[in-house]
């Protein structure tokens, strides 16, 4: 009998059968616990006294101030990060240059480096004790810097792999036949990168809308000026307002899934128009 | 080389150094500006060091724990498909798309005190909020997709007639795991897990509220030092920020290696 025939008996299947279901309803337990359940309190929070409730939260003064200020911020952000991020992602792909490896690596420290550290540095660097004397704290200038340092990373990574995979020969095909440099750009390199663009700027727009530590020191978290969605939700949850708290990130998780969804369908259809 | 390209390179090196390489050096200047002395004092306050340990012992619970759940589900949503992981599927990656506030608030929701299982939950002597596990369970939350989001498109792009190879020469499910399946996706794994360190390691707006911000007690690294800008004592914060600092861009050197492991082999079997 070879050594591994044990494996073939009946009950050893049965047991690995119920191995993998036991493995299966734990999965399944672990992500109850600790996000399917913990979402539906949250909706039952915000809603649990009604509509009415819900919306009195959501539209009070210092609500709409945070969640125009944390729009405005992180599309200001996205929309510098969607030109910079292609510039980037271009000079890493189609330059070379001594110190390119540097250039690239240092792209991806924003995810690395906890946002709180970012925080504290570009509150000392821009803050009232400025080295260079520029003091952008309790201002939505302060805010949009923090936000385009944690949203550099997602443009440039979605658009790296495209460019890197771009065949020249309709490029080429285009310069031989007279087109101008920019032109060639205009009417078909940057077209194929679209999605790509649109895919990254909408992860970073989804990231911004929810950022917090490296916002929460730069910008003094000042009620109606420079307090954003997740530090005015921050200040309801502490100060035991729970149903405020959760009509507010209730209504910041909408408007963050809306923009992701928005994103991803329009780089499909721009992908699939292409196609 | 034309005047555009150099106008480019410029413009992109000067936005990124402004935007990243200013900030990561200022760091730097600042913890060492008092000398090696002050800094080593420094390392050795009570604060900070009880911060670390408790970041360590944090890292040390979450991490693994995501690394199972990350690869089981992976092989559950890949190779074994049906309605039910379709939605799991689009559910494991939500965490992404919520604030770090949002997180820590969600979690208050059910297990403070007054929460849904709050009060059984303390009748049993359990305290989850302001503790070590709602720490725990803040940093699983945030980090929950990192090593799925690696896994399981390779998983896909492999096909599983290795597998099926392995399993008519008579191999068991445990054998085809650990000599096929496993190996296959060992860097992809790598990759998740140094992402799954480094966010669990910085998360600061979760677990600032599921841990109740004690000093000495459930402060972790990323508290202490906002605790120690918000107290002005910055010198202290700057040197935690630099001990973070440099495990992210150790961090990073692991990622890198584990891309260039992973592309190889991807080489390899193409």
């Amino acid at each position: 009998m070879p050594p591994d025939a044990w494996r073939h008996f009946r009950g050893v299947r049965a047991a690995s059968a119920l191995g993998r279901g036991s493995a299966k309803s734990l999965a399944v337990t672990y992500l109850s616990l600790l996000v399917l359940i913990p979402l539906a309190a949250l909706v039952t929070n915000a809603f649990n006294k009604g509509l009415g409730s819900f919306w009195h939260a959501v539209t009070q003064q210092e609500s709409l101030d945070a969640l125009r200020l944390t729009l405005l911020c992180s599309f200001i952000a996205s929309a510098v990060n969607a030109v910079a991020g292609l510039a980037t992602a271009w000079v890493l792909v189609r330059d070379r240059f001594p110190g390119q490896a540097i250039l690239n690596a240092i792209i991806d420290l924003p995810f690395a480096l906890p946002t709180v550290v970012a925080g504290v540095i570009f509150y000392t660097l821009y803050g009232p004790l400025s080295p260079f004397h520029v003091n952008i704290t309790g201002t939505w200038i302060g805010v949009t810097v923090a936000i385009m340092f944690v949203t550099l990373p997602f443009t440039v990574r979605s658009v790296q792999p495209v460019l890197e995979s771009f065949t020249f020969s309709a490029e080429s095909a285009a310069a031989t036949l007279g087109a101008s440099p920019a032109r060639v750009f205009r009417t078909i390199t940057l077209p194929a990168l679209m999605p790509a663009i649109l895919t990254g700027t909408g992860l970073a727009f989804a990231r911004a809308i929810g950022e917090y530590g490296s916002v929460v020191f730069i910008s003094n978290n000042l009620p109606y000026r420079s307090e954003v969605a997740s530090s005015y939700i921050y200040s309801l949850a502490v100060s035991d307002q729970t149903n405020s708290a959760a009509s507010v990130a209730v209504a910041l998780l909408i408007i963050a899934l809306a923009l992701l969804i928005f994103f991803n369908v329009t780089a499909q259809r721009l992908a699939r128009h292409r196609a | 080389m034309t005047r555009s390209t150099l106008t480019l390179r410029t413009l992109v090196i000067g936005y990124v150094g402004l935007l990243v390489g200013l900030p990561l050096v200022f760091v730097f200047q600042q913890a060492f500006i008092h000398g090696l002395g002050a800094f080593w004092t420094a390392m050795r306050d009570q604060g900070m060091d009880h911060a670390i340990f408790l970041t360590a012992l944090v890292a040390l619970v979450a991490v693994p724990l995501n690394v199972i759940f990350g690869v089981g589900a992976s092989l559950w949503i890949v190779r074994h498909p049906s309605r039910f992981t379709r939605v799991l599927d689009t559910i494991i990656d939500v965490p992404l798309a919520i604030s770090p506030i949002i997180v820590g608030l969600v979690l208050e929701l059910v297990y403070a005190q007054g929460g849904w299982f709050g009060s059984t939950l303390a009748k049993l002597g359990w305290q989850i909020m302001f503790s070590f596990p709602g720490i725990v369970m803040a940093s699983i939350f945030v980090s929950l997709p990192l090593v799925s989001r690696q896994v399981i498109p390779l998983l896909r792009e492999l096909g599983d007639h290795q597998e099926k190879t392995a399993s008519t020469l008579g191999a068991g499910p445990i054998r085809i795991f650990f000599t096929i399946t496993l190996r296959s996706i060992t860097w992809a794994t790598a990759y998740g897990v140094s992402l799954t360190l480094a966010r669990v390691i910085g998360e600061y707006g979760a677990v600032l509220i599921v841990s109740g911000n004690i000093a000495l007690v459930t402060q972790t690294l990323t508290l202490d030092i906002g605790a120690n800008f918000d107290n002005f004592n910055t010198y202290q914060g700057f040197v935690g920020a630099v001990l973070l600092a440099l495990t992210s861009i150790v961090l990073l050197l692991i990622l890198g290696v584990a891309r260039h492991r992973e592309r190889k082999r991807n080489e390899y079997l193409a």
